[in-house]
């Protein structure tokens, strides 16, 4: 690997350059039209014909365009996957380090960390020694980004399964301090502690099942019990801080739940949760609903709130797995209004593509029309319910190709569906039709009876119907 | 539909985005962004922690060495795009404007030079008309008293307006201020349309065009679309795309997927009445319905059940201002979704019509000026999602003006740069039903319904330009989706690869890969002369229009085939193998060969075969007149008269054995089918392009017919064994590739003719060829050729009726009475004075009347309808073209340059010289 010995040894050798306040290059000044010129978008690069070099800033430009060239190579090997050739030309694109003029967001530095950690992954991504290595160096190449280099190498470390050696980064990257952090930074350091204190978590989880393994048999360390109390105590701190702060944290908050819930604090582990779900900083994450519910189903709290905050997940997402579970739940329920819901529920999940062939599905919904059919009473739910959908459903749902399809590939769902569109559409439909002679001919029994059963209540269908 | 239990960790922010960013040119790389432990909890499963950006992925590796041509070309499609060199100013003033703030200056005024030149009728007509008593353009002196009163002579201003013409583009000419004064005079007057408004109006549109030249996004979407086979155990599918002389025929091609696709029988084709920007498709209950859009036009085609009959047309829409987005319904047949670009989204169904959803021309979440619009159908048959350049925005079709939620926002929420818009949208219904791809000019996010404003993933894309096409390849079973993402101008193809939404979590998967873009196909076609070539990397290099990508299984092959059409009408494709085993080692390239460098285009061999060609050049030539030679690997047709014998004998060669194949991962030389395709393709393309009106005018090559030089008459004349030999010579000369030679030998030179007027401008040229150009200065040139001028037109004076004018009254007439001259009397009259001049160059003339010049008589003037006072004026004009054509040969001692360009290029001088034809059009209406 003597190209990665020479492009180590290269970066090395040249010192951290701060970012010297320069000129822009002279080419994109002539493509600083007046407004009207300008493209409606703001195009990532604009096209060669339109670039136009001014003579008097020659050097820097010639510099500036093999730079930009070199660069263009290394892209061009990247995107062919040929690792070494990009390799080659990195080696030479490090000289971009020497006059590092740019004001812009992302300087040589980091590209030469972005591209040569890639290449690294790519082209020999057993060999974690040579990574390390080459991130230390990067690490020291500017301030602005080294806790993101630490927390990459980090998560480099941990997909390979280097979890102590990723602890240990973590750690580090956590002691640093340069002044007053910048905003990306501080949120930088707010993960890595976050990752820092699952790592903790998860040692602590470790100890936590050895020792239950071996209190079972009488067997108490209380050396091992106090490193996992110290354990709780360092990601505890660490995953409470970034939860408070609006984003997605499904991994932290479920540790952090799981901790408290250990110790018995359920009172924290509900408001963090509460929190996370109906904060209305935080984005509508469905899994923060969940991990609500679960949490209430846990504890076994009562069914009204559990209704409630299922009830909410239904109106974020209608489409939501838990919904089948919520419908059942609520079929189940002796009060009218639940009842109302459920219907409403399960009409809704199967509204959507991704449930269109879901068996489950259409049996709850089918056993819900059947029970509405058989007592005769709140046919007007259906009505209700049917009113939107009556444009759309059969062409969706219930179309002749659907009917040959689903008898094709699965008869228990074209049964399920047959009953509903027999009792919505009437015995007249096509899928009902198609479905039941073709169940007739097979000699299935429960087809005869299905279509006993909608012929019976034909009389449901004209009151659906509003006939 | 399960929900991913846990997703990858990201903070979230609101408002408009903070990163100040930049492009990034290497923003996507060497990043995990994320991980996320994978399995539950149990921490022997290895690797615990699974990255948001994997490097582990599905390993494609392109079977051709570049993109292959599947249909004929477009043979209709000539008309070449706008520049940037059409339109900006380059000169003198530009380089002013540069040093001020504004950059590109559009030069309208050339627009309107070329304009007033090309339809002077329609810029000066009706003044023109009222002046023409009161101009006089004559030599004569007005007799008339009562003429005298009311007419002026303009001769001289012609005059001057000719010298300006000549000397177009040197630096130093300077303006008259007699010229000056008459421009300042007739400014406000003379034009049809005021000249103010006329150069608004030309300003304007040059603004659009060069808005368009940057960004065009109006054929976002892509036109090309593949309809899959109707059942798997058939291998046709049908690809529609658009065609013809200006994009404006739809085609439906059946295509059959083999080991290499071919196209099966002719395709179905439909006129329509515009240029087709986009073509979407959609298969709902087993129907394909195909949906186009034009400007103004929308169209929606349902596929026939059977096999064989043609699509039929359902319903056309019609819309007042440009529709922008046009998509079709994955769920309900006979749905489409359409966007204006007033703002205004609606729901088109083929049986209930159209259905307005929302009509706003603001943008959504912020101010931008862009009426781009864009409506996608989502998870819900009901619920659409409509898009401008600031973020995407569902509605309920049933209640869209109280049901809806924000989707995704340029803003803090998804990360975004500032200056991010969106560009191209598309619902991903065929991998997941509730994922969505949003593309923007930096970045490519994936979006799941269930979890608005929050990307699943995002990734820099790092493309020059903005994804403007994009496809999805869903991976069945548990393996990964391809996402293709093309732009236009660029012709980039990306590929992409990710997994999950249901249980885990989106992750991207594999390193992103380019593909081949249709220009990369040019080193591998055959070796052609340089204007050839030309042609060729212009046809190639055309933007992109369309892109279709389908997954093909045959046997235990896995392959991925991927269509793309340029904005020319050419459908080409490339085929992807998929390694089903990855070897540990993932670089292909490494241990077989140093990797060639991008720029290799020079070095890249020709394919084995064309050579081959020689062997059947001799006895064709014997036959007769032969139109077509094979110089070593040269392509040359002569003639556009292609006999039948040479396309049989042309797809001969390669099929023989391809000594370079090998079944290496990327080959650099294309396989014999693909060279077969690439000489197919090249033939039926210069056919078409010499026979195409194009190739005739502007840049494209002169032709020569030699049924325009000599007639069967005149041959005949000739004696047979003397017309053998020239053959002879002809042909040997060009096997040699030297020049021919002159007819015979030579007749003594004559001494050039007795004229003042060379020596001025042979000491002139002599100065300059010594370098000394600059030391006479402009005045000297200027002074030396007014009084060059000036002694010609006392020569002329002198033999006033029988005047030499020659060469150039039209290009043919001239070139023609030229050559009929030459070979009436069986001889040349006058050999050509250097002694390796070529035959075809304008001979000098002496200055007693040659027959041909009775076309200029006055009678014959007369029979053309030119007025007396004209006449004369009409001469003068002419003669001072001729003048450029003639003055070298009349000087040749003094000039020590040989003449030394080739036949071909010397006609060419001429004949553009001559048939420029701004040149002969009559200035300025009068």
């Amino acid at each position: 690997m003597r190209f990665l010995c020479a492009f180590s040894t290269l970066a090395a050798e040249v010192p951290p350059c701060p970012a010297a306040p320069t000129a822009r290059c002279g080419a994109m000044e002539g493509l600083r039209a007046g407004s009207a010129l300008q493209p409606t978008l703001h195009l990532p690069f604009l096209p060669r014909h339109f670039y136009r070099a001014a003579s008097s800033k020659e050097h820097r430009l010639n510099f500036w365009k093999s730079k930009e060239m070199c660069l263009n190579y290394i892209q061009d090997a990247l995107l062919q996957k040929q690792w070494r050739r990009a390799a080659e030309f990195l080696t030479s694109y490090i000289e971009a380090l020497e006059k590092d003029f740019s004001t812009k967001f992302m300087g040589p530095s980091e590209m030469i960390w972005r591209i040569g950690s890639e290449i690294l992954c790519n082209h020999s991504h057993r060999n974690m020694r040579e990574f390390s290595s080459f991130i230390e160096q990067m690490k020291s190449l500017g301030i602005k980004r080294y806790l993101k280099v630490c927390l990459e190498h980090a998560f480099h470390l941990l997909c390979n399964g280097l979890i102590d050696e990723a602890y240990r980064n973590l750690s580090l990257a956590e002691s640093w301090r340069f002044g007053e952090l910048t905003v990306v930074q501080d949120k930088e350091m707010k993960l890595i502690q976050a990752y820092r204190g699952l790592l903790d978590y998860y040692t602590w989880s470790n100890q936590k099942n050895i020792l239950l393994e071996y209190g079972k048999d009488g067997f108490e360390d209380s050396s091992v019990e106090q490193e996992m109390h110290s354990c709780f105590r360092k990601a505890a701190v660490s995953l409470k801080e970034i939860i408070k702060i609006p984003g997605v944290w499904d991994l932290f908050v479920k540790a952090y739940v799981d901790l408290l819930e250990f110790y018995g604090d359920h009172q924290e582990a509900r408001e963090v949760l509460t929190d996370y779900a109906y904060n209305s900083k935080f984005p509508t994450n469905p899994n923060a609903h969940v991990y609500f519910c679960q949490f209430l189903k846990r504890h076994g709290a009562p069914k009204k709130s559990l209704i409630s905050a299922l009830k909410i997940l239904h109106d974020i997402v209608p489409s939501h797995e838990l919904m089948i579970d919520f419908n059942t739940m609520l079929q189940k329920s002796k009060k009218r209004k639940r009842r109302r819901l459920g219907l409403e529920v399960i009409f809704a999940v199967l509204d959507y593509a991704g449930w269109k062939e879901n068996v489950k599905a259409w049996s709850c919904l089918a056993r819900q029309v059947k029970q509405i059919v058989i007592s005769e009473k709140h046919l007007n739910w259906i009505k209700q319910e049917w009113n939107s959908r009556r444009d759309w459903w059969p062409a969706f749902h219930f179309s002749r190709y659907l009917a040959k399809r689903n008898w094709q590939e699965n008869e228990s769902l074209s049964y399920e569906k047959a009953l509903v569109a027999g009792v919505l559409l009437g015995k007249d439909c096509k899928y009902f039709k198609y479905v039941s002679r073709q169940g007739c001919k097979a000699q299935v029994k429960k087809f005869r009876t299905l279509k006993k059963f909608v012929t019976k209540h034909s009389s449901a269908y004209l009151s659906i119907s509003g006939l | 539909m399960e929900f991913p239990g846990a997703l990858f960790p990201s903070y979230f922010g609101s408002g408009p985005p903070n990163d100040e960013a930049g492009p990034a040119p290497a923003a996507g790389w060497g990043e995990r962004g994320e991980v996320l432990q994978a399995g539950s909890g149990r921490r022997q499963v290895l690797p615990p922690f699974v990255p948001l950006r994997g490097h582990e992925g599905e390993s494609w590796t392109p079977a051709e060495a570049a993109a292959v041509p599947l249909l004929p070309p477009n043979v209709g499609c000539w008309v070449p795009g706008v520049t940037p060199q059409d339109i900006l100013y380059r000169g003198v003033l530009h380089r002013k404007l540069r040093t001020g703030r504004s950059g590109a200056a559009l030069d309208f005024a050339k627009q309107l030079g070329h304009f007033f030149v090309d339809h002077p009728e329609d810029a000066f007509s009706s003044l023109g008309r009222l002046l023409h008593k009161n101009f006089h353009l004559g030599d004569s002196r007005l007799r008339k008293g009562s003429a005298r009163d009311t007419t002026i002579r303009m001769t001289s201003l012609v005059e001057k307006i000719n010298h300006m013409e000549a000397r177009r583009g040197c630096p130093q000419h300077p303006f008259t201020s007699h010229l000056r004064l008459f421009s300042h005079l007739c400014r406000d007057w003379l034009f049809e349309v005021p000249l103010g408004l006329l150069a608004d109006c030309v300003h304007e549109e040059l603004l659009l065009q060069w808005t368009s030249l940057l960004f065009d996004d109006s054929s976002t979407g892509g036109a090309l679309a593949w309809l899959p086979p109707r059942d798997a155990s058939s291998h046709v599918g049908c690809l529609v795309y658009p065609g013809g002389l200006a994009m404006n025929h739809l085609y439906f091609q059946d295509v059959v997927l083999e080991e290499q696709p071919r196209a099966r029988g002719l395709p179905v084709q439909f006129e329509l009445n515009g240029r087709i920007r986009q073509v979407a498709a959609a298969r709902v209950d087993g129907q394909d319905f195909v949906g186009v859009r034009s400007d103004y036009y929308c169209g929606v085609w349902r596929m026939p059940g059977k096999t064989g009959a043609a699509p039929s047309s359902l319903q056309v829409i019609h819309t007042d201002v440009p529709a922008s987005c046009l998509t079709v319904s994955p769920h309900l047949s006979g749905e489409l979704s359409v966007c204006t670009q007033s703002g205004a989204v609606y729901l088109w169904n083929v049986e209930t019509g159209l259905q307005r959803l929302r009509h706003d021309p603001q943008t959504m979440f912020f101010r931008d000026h862009s009426p781009w619009r864009w409506s996608d159908f989502t998870a819900h048959p009901r619920v659409l999602s409509c898009a401008d350049r600031t973020g995407i925005l569902c509605l309920d079709a049933r209640a869209p003006t109280s049901c809806h939620f924000n989707f995704f926002k340029v803003g803090e929420e998804a990360k975004c740069q500032q200056g991010e818009r969106v560009v191209l949208p598309m619902y991903l219904g065929r991998a997941h039903p509730c994922q969505h791809l949003v593309a923007t000019q930096f970045a490519m996010y994936l979006l799941d319904e269930r979890l608005p404003l929050v990307p699943v993933l995002k990734w820099a894309h790092m493309m020059k330009a903005p994804p403007l096409l994009a496809d999805i390849v869903p991976g069945e079973s548990g393996r990964s989706h391809k996402v293709l993402l093309g732009t236009s101008h660029t012709q980039e193809l990306l590929l992409l690869q990710y997994t999950g939404g249901s249980q885990m979590a989106c992750q991207l998967t594999g390193p992103p890969q380019r593909l081949h873009s249709i220009a990369s196909c040019l080193p591998h076609l055959p070796t052609q002369l340089p204007h050839q070539h030309h042609l060729l990397q212009q046809r190639l290099s055309i933007p992109a229009a369309g892109l279709a990508a389908v997954k093909h299984e045959q046997g235990q092959q896995d392959s991925l085939l991927v269509f793309q059409l340029s904005e020319a009408g050419d459908v080409f494709y490339q085929t992807l193998r998929h390694e089903a085993a990855p070897t540990p080692v993932p670089d292909q390239r490494d241990e077989s060969e140093p990797a060639p460098t991008p720029d290799k285009g020079d070095e890249a061999e020709a394919p084995p075969g064309s050579p081959i060609l020689l062997g059947s050049e001799g006895e064709e030539q014997e036959e007769e007149e032969e139109q077509t030679f094979y110089l070593s690997n040269l392509e040359v047709i002569i003639n556009d008269e292609e006999e039948e014998e040479e396309v049989v004998a042309t797809p001969a060669a390669p099929e023989e054995p391809e000594p370079h194949a090998s079944p290496r991962p990327a080959p650099d030389v294309p396989s014999a089918a693909a060279t077969l395709r690439y000489r197919r393709w090249l033939r039926a393309l210069l056919q078409a392009w010499v026979s195409s009106p194009a190739s005739s005018c502007g840049s494209g090559r002169p032709t020569l017919s030699q049924r325009r030089l000599f007639t069967r008459k005149e041959l005949s004349e000739v004696a047979p064994s003397a017309l053998q030999q020239y053959r002879l010579q002809l042909h040997q000369a060009m096997r040699e590739q030297g020049r021919v030679q002159r007819w015979e030998p030579a007749p003594e030179p004559p001494s050039p003719p007795p004229s003042l007027e060379p020596s001025a401008l042979s000491s002139r040229l002599t100065a300059a060829w010594k370098g000394e150009w600059g030391a006479m200065g402009p005045s000297g040139s200027t002074l030396q050729r007014q009084r060059a001028l000036r002694e010609r037109r006392r020569q002329q004076k002198r033999n006033r009726a029988h005047r030499s004018l020659s060469a150039s009254f039209t290009s043919s007439i001239t070139y023609q009475s030229e050559l009929s001259e030459l070979s009436e009397g069986g001889t040349p009259r006058t050999p050509p004075a250097t002694p390796r001049e070529v035959v075809v160059c304008s001979q000098p003339r002496t200055p007693p009347q040659s027959p041909n010049d009775t076309l200029l008589s006055s009678q014959e003037l007369q029979s053309r309808g030119i007025p007396k006072e004209r006449r004369r004026t009409l001469r003068d004009y002419l003669s001072m073209w001729t003048e450029g054509p003639q003055d070298p040969p009349e000087a040749p001692s003094s000039i020590t340059v040989q003449r030394c360009i080739p036949s071909s290029q010397s006609s060419q001088s001429q004949l553009s010289s001559a048939s420029q034809p701004r040149r002969k059009r009559p200035r300025m209406g009068f």
